[in-house]
């Protein structure tokens, strides 16, 4: 037991030390910056101000982008099946959460367990579904078809009249425990949770004997099938796991955000974790994750800052998308490994080095 | 014994018949060369065995049972196993790794979502003493370092590693440097032995095919031209005029 602790501990330090680091930090901000992870009381209720809240709302909003590029980097990455309707069960998932707590009169924590549970296992279903019917298909006929199905679903919630069309609904019968306008901390853990839980169940699934036929499928299908797998089973395995992790990433959007729109539907859903896994590294455990951190932190930190040249003054906002873009095409074309690929290459190059001077 | 048997099969693309009415029947525990000029269809008559082609007509009967409506990985369950003319391996994967998926896959482990490869041994065993028998020993390589030859060794290890009663071994040899030849097809021939299996290889190297065969097929243009004994075929005056005194003097044909 205690050797496998030490084991444990000697392969996952890094990560350990990182978990660490985030269960600390609501309140490692607060010190730095003097105000309460809880926010400031206003009466009887709380208000969200203060440097610690705000900051766990964009590691709350990473730890949701990391889980649907994980869940992304599942098919793509690992099982080689590209999709391009990614968005469908990260935001179908918001609008179940948000009609179990909104439209059925339900105990607000009844409704919102119900919720949850059916999000993920509707998804689940789904995804399935999807890949029965599209599966056979080759490769981008595949990615094109979850397009089409998502950009349905975008379309029909934008005009549905009992979720108000384009404009959506918010909540306002999330239980107060986990309320992100009155105790955010909850959901700070609870989305670190989930992060957690995702990356670990992840990389259990794909050191597997399971995982192990996802990449044979991705590196050479054709192969896979002729010593003996059914290839599309395992496929399928891949598709539902991930869109049930979609799915518990649209959950935690619409909790943060306390709104849900057809926005959620939309192809930027299915972009940017793209963008995140491809950036960071595909295929990889940490990469979805490192490039939804720097992905979002950019974000955050730079769309909203202005550059001023002599008297003029440019708004970063107003071409966040062409440099979103640019460097996208940079990293596609200086790094095609992503972050971590380029990192292991440099470091098997460095042995190498080493071995031979 | 019968193990494998085609009636009458026949494969068209479009308008082109690759393969027209072939009818031929496999021993049990010999082994059964194809041969014929490029294009003869030999590839796509193993596609139609192997089930990556359906038929467009007649049917495949192995072990007494039609298979023609199976698909691939079903009929490597029942003991087909096949190799490639143009090397089909997983590229950004180790040796070991290509070999032990191969030998996975016939098992029962391929759902333990929760148990660790790496702790399961008997895979990874099977996979190194496979490598080991066609002369690959840096099994942490990955397979797109390897150099042609070595491929071509990969790719008949993976096939080996599920331990297949049939062999369908599509040019083994092909693009190898020729010094590396008789190595590879001793192999061949000292697993058929001593596994008592079935191998059917479609073969270019004339003193290879005459040596290691019971049984040879000529295949031309779809069909089969002749069949018979290693010296029966050398004598017969048909394939001797159309075939082997044209083409096999020719040089870098692949
Ligand atoms: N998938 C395919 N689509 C169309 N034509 C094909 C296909 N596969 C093979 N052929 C054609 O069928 C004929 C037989 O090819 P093949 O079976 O590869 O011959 P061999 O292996 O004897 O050289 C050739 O004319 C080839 O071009
Ligand atoms: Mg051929």
């Amino acid at each position: 037991m205690t050797t496998r602790l030490i084991e444990n501990l000697r392969e996952n330090w890094l990560y350990w030390l990182i978990i660490l680091f985030l269960l600390a930090f609501p309140f490692l901000v607060a010190a730095q910056t003097g105000s309460s992870p809880f926010g400031e009381p206003r009466g009887d209720r709380m208000v969200m101000r203060g440097e610690s809240v705000r900051w766990q709302a964009v590691m709350i909003e990473i730890f949701i982008l990391a889980i649907l590029a994980m869940s992304y980097n599942l098919m793509f990455g690992f099982t080689g099946v590209l999709s391009f309707g990614h968005a469908l069960f990260f935001g179908l998932s918001g609008y179940i959460i948000g009609l179990m707590l909104e439209y059925t009169g339900l105990d607000n924590g009844i409704a919102l367990i119900l919720g949850i549970g059916l999000a993920i296992a509707i998804n689940g279903i789904l995804g399935l579904l999807i890949g029965l019917v599209s599966l056979r298909l080759k490769g981008v006929y595949f990615a094109i078809f979850t397009l089409a199905v998502a950009e349905m679903a975008f379309i029909f919630f934008g005009r549905f009249a009992l979720t108000r069309a384009e404009d959506g609904f918010t909540l306002t019968h999330v239980p107060i425990w986990l309320d992100a306008t009155q105790n955010r901390i909850t959901l700070y853990y609870v989305a670190l949770g989930m992060g957690i839980f995702t990356f670990f169940a992840i990389r259990r699934l794909i050191n597997s004997p399971t995982g192990a036929v996802f990449k044979a499928i991705r590196e050479n299908e054709d192969r896979a099938q002729s010593i003996g797998y059914n290839t599309l089973t395992f496929k399928l395995i891949a598709i539902t796991i991930a869109s049930m992790l979609a799915a518990s990433a649209g959950v935690l959007q619409v909790l943060l955000n306390k709104k849900v729109g057809p926005e959620l539907l939309g192809i930027g859903n299915t972009v940017d974790p793209l963008l995140m896994t491809i950036i960071g590294g595909i295929g990889s455990f940490t990469g979805p994750v490192i490039g939804a951190t720097g992905l979002h932190l950019l974000d955050t930190n730079i769309r909203e800052a202005t550059i001023t040249i002599g008297s003029t003054v440019l708004h970063v906002s107003d071409f966040w998308g062409l440099l979103l873009g640019a460097i996208f095409i940079l990293a596609v074309m200086v790094f095609p490994q992503g972050v971590v690929g380029t990192w292991i290459r440099l470091r098997m190059r460095w042995q190498k080095f080493t071995k031979s001077a | 014994m019968t193990i494998l048997e085609a009636r009458g099969l026949r494969k068209e693309f479009g308008g082109l018949v690759a393969v027209d009415e072939v009818n031929l029947t496999i021993q049990r525990g010999t082994t059964h060369a194809i041969i014929g000029p490029n294009g003869a269809g030999k590839t796509t008559f193993f596609n139609l065995l192997t089930g990556k082609y359906k038929p467009t007509r007649g049917t495949v009967i192995y072990k007494g049972q039609d298979i023609t409506q199976l698909p691939v990985y079903r009929r490597s369950h029942l003991g087909i196993g096949r190799s490639f003319q143009i090397t089909n391996i997983f590229p950004n994967l180790t040796l070991l790794e290509n070999v032990r998926l191969a030998s996975q896959a016939l098992s029962g482990d391929n759902f333990r979502f929760l148990q660790r490869t790496s702790l399961l041994k008997k895979h990874l065993d099977r996979a190194v003493q496979v490598l080991a028998i066609v002369g690959l020993t840096d099994v942490y390589a990955f397979a797109n370092t390897l150099p042609h030859g070595g491929k071509r060794k990969l790719e008949l290890a993976i096939l080996l590693a599920a331990d297949p009663e049939l062999l369908l071994l599509d040019e083994p040899t092909a693009g190898m440097a020729s010094e590396q030849v008789p190595e590879l097809i001793e192999t061949i021939r000292k697993i058929q032995r001593e596994g008592n299996k079935t191998v059917v290889l479609v073969e270019h190297n004339m003193n290879v095919v005459m040596n290691i065969s019971d049984q040879i097929t000529v295949m031309h243009l779809g069909r089969v031209l002749a069949e018979g004994t290693p010296s029966a075929i050398a004598s017969d005056k048909t394939v001797q005029s159309v075939y082997l005194g044209e083409l096999y003097d020719l040089p870098g044909k692949s």
